[in-house]
C-alpha cells in the first residue's frame, strides 16, 4: 500500500470513519512512517474545523463549579495516597539536623511529583488499552462478517477479465444479493501511479451513467480487495468495470481505458 | 489559528489549577456546542463536558503542541466521549425518546465568553466558515454524518442511498480540502 493510500485512510480516520481493518493497517503503518503521522495529525486538526464552525454555547455555571470541585478532589486524593505512603518513613529521620530535614523535604517534593506523574501515566495507559481493545473487537466483528459472506449459500461469484491494457489482470466478485453487499479480490493489476487510483464502476440496466462502487490502490504484488455495500439490486447490475482515475476517484469515468470488465 | 492564544495545557500539566480554570473559560463554550450537536440533550452534553475537562486535567501532559493545537486536542477528547455516549444511548434504545426532547439550544443558553475570547472566536469563526463554505454540499453532509453522528461509511451510504465507494471518495476529497484550507490559515 502506498503512502498516498495511507493518507487517504488517515483522512477518514480523522472523522472516525475508517473500517476496523483500515484503522488497524493505518495504526501499524504510522508506527514507522513520520510523514504519514504528520498527515494524520493535520487531518485530525482539519476535522476539528467542523466543530469550530458551530456557534459557541455557554454551559450553565454549575458545570464549571462541578468540574473545578472534581479537580480539587482528585488533587486531594493524590495527596492522600502520597501522605499514606509517607507514614512508613522512620520518625528518627525527621528529628535529625535541619540540613537533613531540608534534604528530605526536597526529596518528598520530588516523590510527590513522581507519584502524580505515575498516576497520570497509568490512567493514560488504561485509556489507551481500552481503545486498543475496542479496535480488536471491531476487527474481529468485520472478519466474521466477511467470512460469513463468503460462506453464505446465496453468494454469487462474478469474474472480471483483464482487458487490452492489462490482459493478465483478473478479479472475482463475491456478491450477496440479499444483503446487497460484495467482496472483490483483484489480481495482477499493474501498480497505480501515486496521483491515480483505480475505480470500480457498476454499469446499471436502469441508468445511463456508470455508478462508482469504490476506489482502491494496488501495491507491488498486483493484488487488492475491497468491500462494497449498499449495492443496487442484482437485476439492475449489468456489468462491472475498472478504470484508472485521478487520485481519490471521480464522479464519472474520465476515460474508457478499461483494465477489467465482466458481466454480472 | 490558535497562535492568538497563549497555550494553557503546559501549565495545566504542571498541576496549575488557575490555568485549568482559564482553559475551561476559554474552550467550554466551543466544546459544549459540539456536545449539544452530537447528543441533542443538554443533560448528557453537560455530563460529557465535565468528563472531557477532567480527562484534560488528567492527561494534559500527553498534549504535544507539535502535533496540533490546544483546541483541536480538547475537541478530539470531547467528540470521542460524545460519540461514545451517543452509541451507548443507541444501544439502550433511548435515542427515539430523546428525539422529542430536542430543544432550541441557542435560545436556552446565553453566551458568556469574555470580550477578548469573543473577538478571537469571531475572527477564527469567520475563517472556519469560509473553509467549510467552500466544500460541496454532498461532501460536507457526508463529513458531518461521520463526525457528529458517529456513522460508519456503510451507514452513511445507506442513509444517503449512495454506493459506499462514492461516500468514501466524497469524505476523502472533503477532508483533503479542509486540510488544504487549514494549511492556508497557518
Amino acid at each position: 500500500m502506498t503512502h498516498e493510500e495511507f493518507e487517504s485512510i488517515a483522512a477518514l480516520d480523522a472523522i472516525g470513519a475508517t473500517t476496523a481493518e483500515e484503522a488497524g493497517m493505518l495504526s501499524e503503518h504510522l508506527a514507522s512512517c513520520e510523514s504519514c503521522r504528520r498527515a494524520r495529525d493535520e487531518f485530525a486538526e482539519a476535522a476539528t474545523l467542523l466543530a469550530r464552525d458551530l456557534d459557541p454555547v455557554a454551559p450553565p455555571p454549575e458545570v464549571r463549579e462541578h468540574v473545578v470541585e472534581t479537580i480539587a478532589e482528585e488533587e486531594a486524593e493524590e495527596d492522600n495516597v502520597i501522605d499514606s505512603g509517607r507514614r512508613f518513613i522512620n520518625p528518627w529521620w525527621l528529628a535529625t539536623a535541619a540540613t537533613l530535614f531540608l534534604a528530605l523535604w526536597g526529596w518528598r517534593e520530588f516523590g510527590i511529583r513522581v507519584a502524580r506523574e505515575n498516576i497520570r501515566t497509568q490512567q493514560a495507559q488504561i485509556e489507551e488499552l481500552k481503545s486498543s481493545n475496542a479496535l480488536l473487537h471491531d476487527q474481529k466483528e468485520k472478519l466474521s462478517v466477511e467470512m460469513s459472506a463468503l460462506a453464505a449459500p446465496d453468494t454469487r461469484s462474478i469474474a472480471l477479465a483483464g482487458q487490452q491494457i492489462s490482459p493478465s489482470a483478473s478479479a472475482r466478485v463475491y456478491l450477496e444479493p440479499e444483503k446487497r453487499r460484495a467482496i472483490v479480490f483483484f489480481q495482477n493489476l499493474p501498480s497505480n501511479p501515486k496521483d491515480k487510483s483505480y475505480q470500480l464502476w457498476i454499469i446499471r440496466a436502469d441508468q445511463p451513467n456508470p455508478m462508482s462502487a469504490g476506489v482502491f490502490d494496488v501495491a507491488g504484488n498486483g493484488s487488492a480487495s475491497i468491500v462494497l455495500e449498499n449495492l443496487p439490486v442484482a437485476t439492475e447490475m449489468k456489468a462491472l468495470a475498472v478504470t484508472l482515475e485521478p487520485r481519490g476517484g471521480a464522479e464519472q469515468p474520465t476515460n474508457t481505458n478499461f483494465y477489467l470488465m465482466g458481466n454480472s | 489559528m490558535e497562535t492568538t492564544h497563549e497555550a494553557l495545557l503546559p501549565s495545566v500539566a504542571r498541576g496549575d489549577t488557575t490555568a485549568f480554570e482559564s482553559l475551561y473559560d476559554r474552550y467550554s463554550s466551543t466544546l459544549y456546542a459540539l456536545l449539544l450537536r452530537i447528543l441533542s440533550n443538554p443533560e448528557d452534553a453537560q455530563e460529557v463536558l465535565q468528563e472531557t475537562f477532567v480527562k484534560a486535567w488528567t492527561n494534559a501532559k500527553m498534549f504535544d503542541a507539535a502535533r496540533g493545537s490546544e483546541v483541536a486536542w480538547l475537541i478530539s477528547i470531547a467528540r470521542s466521549r460524545g460519540i461514545d455516549r451517543l452509541r451507548s444511548r443507541k444501544i439502550r434504545g433511548d435515542r427515539e425518546n430523546d428525539a422529542g426532547r430536542e430543544i432550541s439550544i441557542h435560545s436556552a443558553f446565553v453566551e458568556s465568553t469574555t470580550g477578548a475570547d469573543k473577538a478571537v472566536q469571531s475572527q477564527e469563526g469567520s475563517a472556519v466558515r469560509s473553509a467549510l463554505s467552500e466544500l460541496p454540499e454532498a461532501q460536507r453532509v457526508a463529513l458531518e454524518l461521520a463526525y457528529f453522528e458517529g456513522m460508519s461509511q456503510s451507514e452513511i451510504a445507506a442513509k444517503l442511498g449512495e454506493p459506499l465507494g462514492t461516500i468514501k471518495t466524497r469524505m476523502q476529497l472533503g477532508m483533503k480540502k479542509l486540510r488544504e484550507r487549514l494549511q492556508a490559515f497557518k
